[in-house]
């Protein structure tokens, strides 16, 4: 990852099935309530022939993001790799980022007598939130923090047909730009067998 | 498959697909089932611009990125590929010196498919008939394509005949023994190969070395057992050589023909105990068969992680016995992966609480049924100790013993410094570089030696033997009505000494055909033929020569010994087309079928079921969830995405039964079954047809029964079993239920006050 690199989220419609499994990684990393999906794959036009498609949506962790400019009490931060974070211990619950969102990224709690809000949660791209990194307190309002121990976000590192990417745009778009390049070149393999046949020094 | 040229096994494996120019997928949905698996396919498409063809009743999220769609009727595969092998002959298609030098009885095939002309198989399949000829001309002129199965395939009381036809139109087109090419079945769950190697079925020994009296001496003296004191264990000498019940109908023994239930051939006698490990039996057809054979048992044992469901549906009261068994994680050993390569498991934790491992429960259970010592001797053979260490030394056993899959080159050693060093093989060809160069990735079957490289494409000539070569196997005789069944000259596998044909090896034939002379040490050791020598003395001459003990022989597309000598249409049991049912009817009743009387054409023709059930009724998987789904419903964020079973219906369909979406109703099978399910709206399913997923338990024909389990063990999602509505029918063969092709009726389930 380079000194100015910027961190985002892709998902490849050709290669994304709606399996599912960035959400539940998601969900299981995060020891998250039920009721909150950092993570939803969003299925178009399901069962129609031609017609669907499926992308994995979370938070888009946008340069200009829409919710750190809206919010009121000014909750947001976004780190210099570009991840957009918020603190919970300002956030009020108003919901108003939700409005400013594109991509109905934050979520709120649905539980209390009267489904009272609480603090909004979305995704950290794994990389927690103000709190001492790798803290207890960090763990338990922002989930794991993979980020600081180098590694990928959860849900990228389980998407089973690697159609979810994250990492330096820079990278990100090189892996797209092979995928494109290579389309309809063949299999980049190696063949099978070996010159050396049976018994004699590999 | 294995009746067709030797194993019953995919051929190639996944990361291969991505060398196909072409794919084609009957009844199998791997973008749900095999998600990471999946990812080839979706790599042929992007880099190999393989165009790939979903064949399905059901519009899946497989079909959903393919580039041909094909709805198809259930249970109608055999007049759709006869309606390829149409066109594929008359168009001069086929590959003509492959079926020449390779394949037996072509000429047979060829004059039944003349029949299925385009229109009649579009009567049949309600496939249209451009959509036909458009797919087959895809397919037969791609170059290289492969050819994908699962339980849509074989799940029908034709199931045998499908998985003969698909091989055959591989044959037709010369794409067997090729990278790109094969037919590759998707297995469904972790070890499923592993569990069939070891025989984990009722009508053979492991290794698939069935139960003749030669197989069981071979055992005995290979796990060091008397063969007199495991005749002993019997009723009778003749039990020994006789098919057990199956997975389908083992409750078919328990009930025992009781009121006007299948009669059983069992000695007399019913079963009277159960003891289950690992097995979801909650999935299986006929759920209230199920039920009412588990009721009539006297004890049943349940072993698994979670509760076994069945436990809730039986309503017997006592000596129903529920063990915590260990997950994979904890404990260590082989898995063998769909394309029949192995890996070592290691293990992450000790077993938590209470549960104990398999192997712990199992020796546990042979002690205390007095045969610990008997059970366990075969793996202190090989180096004469006094104790054993597992799971080492029972991988070393079977390696030692298996030689008719060719595992002798699995040593735990071996299989160990593979996975070890899995980074040092390309991921899409499995072979080796570096340490490991020489050698595939979890040494696919067959692995002949503990030098052999392991054979990551059967039947593939253009390697040498030793390299995982091999034609197909010697398996059926020499000659069939004065026709050879070994293969013609120029089929020989790359390096072999013989150009042609040979015959598997024997102790008698193996200096002539080798053309070498045995020393009289050799001679003393070597064992009768290839599967039974303990020497190895004959795969280690083979290699020398590149010849593969099992011979090279043709494929065959006749099977004299079957039913069908070729695959025939024949409609399913529960028909949409009760005309059809007249022209192509089911089989005569089986008596004796795996111990129990099974019907055939007299249920087909019992009623015109179209008349009351006229729905067709297709179940399936969700990508959550497998098998009967106790662990993922057991665990929060899986059951969340599909909290409540359902049933996907086309809007049209239920508009007319006044089912809107998100309300609850009834389907009914034809064996007088219910169950009450949430209707989801669907285009994925035309208003011919519903589809239901078998994940789901605890609920039975409208009764919720999750109270009867241990405090703190129900599951978050809990529902009626799709399987107790799947109709009647078995295969003529194997006796797989007929789950994919059955009727129903629907009704609006009105909200009880």
């Amino acid at each position: 990852m380079g000194e100015f690199a910027r961190l985002n989220f892709y998902c490849d419609e050709h290669r994304c099935i709606n399996c599912d499994g960035c959400s539940v990684a998601c969900a299981e990393a995060h020891e998250l309530p039920e009721y909150i999906s950092r993570r939803k794959v969003i299925t178009m036009n399901e069962g129609i022939e031609n017609m669907e498609y499926s992308l994995s949506i979370a938070c888009m962790h946008c340069t200009d993001a829409p919710c750190e400019q809206v919010c009121p009490v000014d909750c947001f931060y976004i780190r210099e790799d570009g991840i957009v974070l918020h603190d919970k211990d300002k956030c009020i619950g108003c919901a108003y980022c939700l409005y400013a969102c594109p991509f109905g990224a934050p979520q709120f709690p649905l539980d209390g007598a009267f489904g009272t809000k609480g603090v909004m949660d979305k995704c950290t791209m794994c990389a927690g939130g103000p709190e001492e990194t790798n803290s207890h307190a960090e763990r338990e309002l922002y989930g794991q923090n993979r980020i600081s121990e180098g590694k990928v976000p959860v849900c990228a590192a389980m998407c089973s047909t690697k159609a979810l990417l994250v990492g330096d745009s820079a990278e990100i778009s090189d892996i797209y730009r092979e995928r494109i390049l290579s389309k309809g070149h063949g299999v980049k393999t190696q063949p099978y067998g070996w010159d050396v046949a049976y018994g004699k020094k590999m | 498959m294995a009746n067709t040229w030797g194993y019953g096994a995919m051929t190639n494996s996944l990361g291969d697909i991505q060398n196909a120019k072409a794919i084609i997928i009957f009844g199998a949905n791997p973008a749900v089932n095999h998600p990471v698996g999946f990812q080839h396919f979706l790599k042929a498409q992007e880099r190999n611009n393989a165009q790939m063809i979903v064949v399905d009743p059901v519009f899946t999220k497989t079909a959903a990125k393919a580039d041909i769609y094909v709805r198809i009727r259930p249970g109608t595969d055999i007049a759709f590929m006869y309606g390829m092998l149409h066109l594929i002959f008359k168009n001069g298609w086929e590959d003509e010196d492959f079926i020449n030098d390779r394949v037996y009885a072509m000429d047979d095939i060829k004059a039944e498919a003349e029949k299925w002309t385009p229109e009649k198989v579009s009567d049949v399949t309600g496939v249209p008939a451009d959509k036909l000829i458009q797919v087959t001309k895809l397919y037969a002129n791609a170059g290289v394509g492969t050819l994908i199965w699962a339980m849509g395939l074989t799940q029908h009381s034709i199931g045998s005949s499908n998985t003969r036809l698909a091989p055959i139109l591989q044959l037709a087109l010369g794409n067997m023994g090729k990278e790109g090419g094969g037919t590759n079945i998707l297995r469904g769950h972790d070890n499923v190969q592993g569990a069939t190697d070891m025989g984990c079925l009722s009508d053979t020994l492991p290794g698939y070395y069935g139960l003749s009296e030669g197989s069981w001496k071979y055992f005995a003296s290979s796990w060091g057992v008397d063969f007199e004191w495991l005749q002993g264990r019997f009723k009778s000498p003749e039990w020994m050589g006789k098919k057990g019940f199956t997975l389908a109908r083992w409750w078919a023994g328990a009930i025992n023909g009781k009121d006007g239930n299948d009669q059983i051939h069992n000695a007399g006698t019913g079963l009277k105990n159960l003891f289950v490990m690992g097995n979801g039996i909650t999935s299986i057809a006929q759920q209230a068969k199920v039920k009412e054979g588990l009721d009539s048992l006297d004890m049943l044992v349940l072993c698994d992680p979670f509760v076994n469901e069945a436990a809730i549906l039986t309503d017997k009261q006592d000596d129903v016995f529920i063990l915590p068994a260990a997950t994979q994680f904890e404990t260590s050993g082989t898995v063998v992966a769909t394309n029949r390569s192995v890996q070592w498991r290691t293990k992450v934790v000790d077993p938590l609480y209470e549960s104990k491992t398999d192997q712990w429960i199992m020796f546990e259970l042979a002690k205390r049924l007095g045969f610990y010592d008997e059970f366990t001797a075969g793996m202190k053979i090989k180096e004469n100790k006094k104790d054993f260490t597992w799971p080492e030394d029972a991988t070393d056993e079977i390696a030692r013993i298996i030689k008719t899959i060719g595992l002798t080159g699995w040593t735990a050693k071996r299989v160990k410094s593979h996975t070890e060093n899995w980074h040092m093989f390309d991921q899409i060809s499995g072979r080796g570089y570096g340490k490991m160069k020489g050698e595939y990735y979890g040494l696919p079957w067959p692995c002949w030696t503990e030098k052999h490289s392991g054979s990551p494409v059967l039947y593939n000539t253009n390697r040498s033997v030793a390299e995982g070569g091999m034609g197909f196997r010697n398996r059926f005789g020499l000659e069939h009505d004065g026709t050879n069944l070994l293969a013609e000259d120029g089929s020989a596998p790359k390096n072999s000494a013989i150009e042609g044909g040979y015959p598997e090896i024997n102790k008698d034939n193996i200096e002539k055909v080798l053309g070498i002379t045995l020393t009289a040490d050799e001679k003393a050791k070597i064992g009768k033929n290839w599967k039974v020598d303990k020497s190895n003395i004959i795969a280690e001459k083979c290699m020398e020569k590149g010849l593969a003990p099992y011979g090279n022989a043709k494929a065959r597309a006749k099977v004299w010994t079957f039913p069908d000598q070729i695959p025939m249409h024949r409609e399913p049991l529960h028909s949409p087309r009760a005309d059809l049912v007249k022209e192509f009817p089911s089989y005569e009743d089986k008596s004796n079928h795996f111990r129990v009387d099974t019907k055939y054409v007299s249920k087909q023709t019992e009623q015109e079921w179209v008349k009351d059930f006229p729905i067709n009724l297709v179940t399936g998987r969700l990508v959550n969830m497998n098998g009967a789904g106790m662990e993922n419903r057991a665990s929060k964020y899986l059951a969340a995405l599909t909290p409540e079973m359902f049933c996907s219906i086309n809007p049209d369909l239920a508009g007319r039964h006044g089912i809107r979406d998100g309300s609850m109703m009834w389907i009914h099978s034809p064996e007088g079954t219910k169950i009450k399910v949430k209707a989801k709206y669907s285009h994925s399913v035309t208003e011919d047809r519903i589809f239901i997923p078998f994940h789901f338990a605890g609920h039975f024909q409208g009764e919720d029964r999750t109270s009867n389990f241990p405090a703190g063990t129900a599951p978050y999602a809990s529902g009626e079993s799709a399987n107790t509505v799947t109709n009647y029918g078995y295969d003529i063969v194997t006796q797989i239920p007929e789950t994919k092709g059955g009727l129903c009726r629907i009704e609006y389930a009105k909200e009880e006050a």
